[in-house]
């Protein structure tokens, strides 16, 4: 790796190709834990009767690790690659963007370690104990100095729009992993939350959705921002538009939180406020899904051909597919039944593997050739990993929309006197059995594809330098 | 896709290469965000200042609305007996054993009765259950009906006072 010299020296595309191999590496995990998860809930003989790898404990592992380690450091990647160019200028501080990378690791290390055995805070999305929350504090404010330094020294007047959307990344993970850790220390590995009661759960949900705003939807639009009209070769639809559902979003998601409390002890106002704010994002979610498939127009012809405009074509679809499913589950009648089933596992699926996962994919396969100076090993695997990815996704959502929607109905099921048809917890389980086969069998696929992913990215990181050939695009060996 | 349609800003120079378009907003895109803010603002005013409502309202709105299970005066028949065999057999067994003999729960054979014998007595316990022993509430399971058959079964069982 260190031995590849990049087309403009002067940009630090090590810390990239450090974080591209990081996010392929722990992106493997992930899902494995993903699949291991999808199995022990099909079939329990899977947990192993050992506490540590009980689903329990395995399941924040999973998160944790798909959001943090396998986005965070894609994110990364994708920001440290175009931030440099978008600004032509090299990253503010190479040992910033050491501590960065290795501070990250460090983590996320850490917390393959602790969760397994038993360590949380029990607090979701931010599960890790007090210690680690504090290195990810200090980490992540390495990241931002690096960020904004680089802002500072840019040797271009204007700031491009993907930029924007990182920007509100940094300050708002910020504040949200602040406020929603605040924690007095009892020991090593123990804390109390200072805030109490609703309180504390209000506050971790205004956590929990925002961390879906502000790390799973407002970078991975930057992302989208900078990697789709490159690789389309094709100018940006409306600028406009990217200002207004820019702010459209970032001003409306922070109030959504409440409605992951819907029916519950918070007020009804906090509540009803949720679910509007929800409504209202809509529009300003959909902003970035026309602005991205219209900046396509006149380049479908390349999407036919090449797999990294494929990976964002689906990508952006499950964005504005999950984005519209989201703010409908928030509508009080429908999380009536959506709430505490598998509906909520497929919305988040959408979002993680169709979203964040495709796009990342895609961003991975434009940016690698052109990392290493190479060309991509195999067009045709990538292809491939497209449609195992696709396919798989479907199986796994439409299984669980129907398992959701299934046990909804079975328990809100009533006989003629008013008592409950199905009384017993065990009949819904048994019924969802069937459909848990289905989401491993799309979990493996997409496991599949990821693990093709990381054979192409090796086989091509390790190839023979070829001098001659400019940094290789996907079509070039098509 | 007309008159200002596609004019470049030109800055591509200052963003890597990527230039962008200034085309005017969509007009159902506007019009679907200018309706969603309507529906936001009309939702919550009707719901808690024109119809004030909550959730604790609707709740019991629901449950008076829902059907009710006529009440059930139990009696001690045959048909009763017969019918609370059956419900027994489906719900009981697994803790009271098939013969009666108790097993995870007590013995329903023998002359003691932990939470009195009368007729009306066993009724009470079986809609309510002993949450300190265990024994869940079936009021909301099985309905008067099946409950009552079932004591009745119980008692002629168990000898019952």
């Amino acid at each position: 790796m260190t031995e590849t010299p990049t087309a403009t020296p002067d940009y630090d595309d090590q810390t990239v190709r450090n974080f591209v191999v990081a996010t392929i590496t722990w992106g493997m995990v992930g899902m494995l834990v993903g699949a291991i998860l999808a199995l022990q809930l099909a079939w329990w003989p899977a947990n192993l009767g050992l506490p540590w790898t009980s689903f329990g404990r395995l399941r924040p592992l999973h998160t944790n690790a798909v959001i943090f380690a396998f986005t965070g450091n894609a994110l990364f990647a994708g920001i440290y690659y175009s931030l440099q160019r978008l600004l032509k200028t090299r990253l503010w501080s190479d040992k910033l963007s050491t501590v960065h990378f290795w501070g990250w690791q460090a983590i996320i290390v850490s917390a393959a370690v602790t969760l397994p055995l038993g360590y949380t805070e029990g607090k979701e999305y931010a599960e890790l104990i007090w210690p680690i929350d504090l290195a990810i504090a200090v980490v992540w404010l390495a990241f931002a100095a690096n960020f904004f330094g680089t802002v500072a020294i840019r040797k271009v007047k204007h700031l491009y729009v993907a930029i924007w959307f990182y920007m509100s990344m940094v300050i708002t993970i910020t504040v949200l992993h602040v406020v929603n850790n605040l924690a007095m220390p009892a020991s090593l590995t123990r804390s109390y939350p200072v805030f109490a009661g609703l309180t504390d759960a209000l506050v971790q949900w205004w956590y929990g959705h925002n961390a879906v705003g502000f790390l799973l939807t407002t970078p991975i639009l930057g992302l989208m921002y900078y990697f789709l009209p490159r690789a389309a070769e094709r100018p940006v639809y409306s600028y406009r538009l990217s200002i207004v559902h820019f702010w459209g979003l970032v001003f409306l998601y922070i109030w959504a939180g409440p409605h992951h409390l819907l029916y519950s002890a918070l007020p009804d106002w906090a509540q009803t406020l949720g679910m509007v704010f929800s409504i209202m994002l809509i529009a300003p979610s959909w902003g970035g899904m026309l602005n991205g498939l219209l900046t396509l127009r006149g380049a479908w012809d390349k999407v036919r051909v090449d797999p990294v405009l494929k990976f964002f074509v689906v990508g952006i679809t499950f964005y504005g597919m999950s984005t519209f499913e989201g703010p409908m589950m928030s509508i009080r009648s429908v999380n009536a039944l959506s709430h505490y089933t598998d509906w909520t596992i497929a919305h988040v699926h959408e979002g993680a593997l169709g979203w964040v996962g495709m796009t990342i994919f895609g961003m991975l396969y434009w940016m690698v050739p052109r990392l290493w100076n190479r060309p991509l090993h195999s067009v045709p695997m990538a292809t491939t990993h497209f449609w195992l990815a696709t396919v798989g996704i479907v199986l796994y959502i439409v299984a669980m929309w129907t398992a959701g929607v299934t046990q909804g109905l079975m328990w809100r099921a009533t006989d003629a006197e008013g008592l409950l048809r199905y009384p017993n917890f065990i009949d819904t389980v048994v019924a969802l059995n069937p459909f848990y086969w289905i989401r491993l069998i799309g979990g493996l696929m997409y496991l599949t594809g990821m693990i093709m992913l990381a054979w192409n990215v090796f086989k091509t990181a390790t190839a023979p330098l070829n001098n001659q050939a400019p940094a290789g695009t996907a079509k070039e060996v098509a | 896709m007309s008159g200002e349609q596609d004019r470049l800003l030109g800055h591509a120079d200052e963003a890597d290469g990527i230039d962008e378009y200034d085309n005017k907003l969509p007009a159902w895109w506007v019009g679907l965000f200018i309706g969603c803010i309507i529906f936001a603002v009309g939702y919550g005013l009707d719901r808690h200042f024109l119809r004030p409502t909550s959730e604790a309202l609707e709740y019991d709105a629901e449950v008076a609305a829902a059907p009710k299970a006529a009440s059930v005066e139990a009696s001690i028949t045959p048909e009763a007996v017969a019918a609370g065999k059956e419900v027994f057999m489906t719900n009981c067994v697994a803790c009271h054993g098939a013969d009666l003999h108790g097993g995870i729960g007590p013995n329903l054979t023998d002359e003691t009765w932990i939470h009195g014998g009368k007729l009306t007595d066993i009724v009470t316990t079986i809609t309510n259950g002993v949450a300190a022993k265990g024994m869940p509430t079936w009021g909301p399971v099985l309905g008067p009906k099946k409950i009552a058959d079932v004591a009745a079964f119980v008692h002629e069982q168990g000898g019952g006072q």
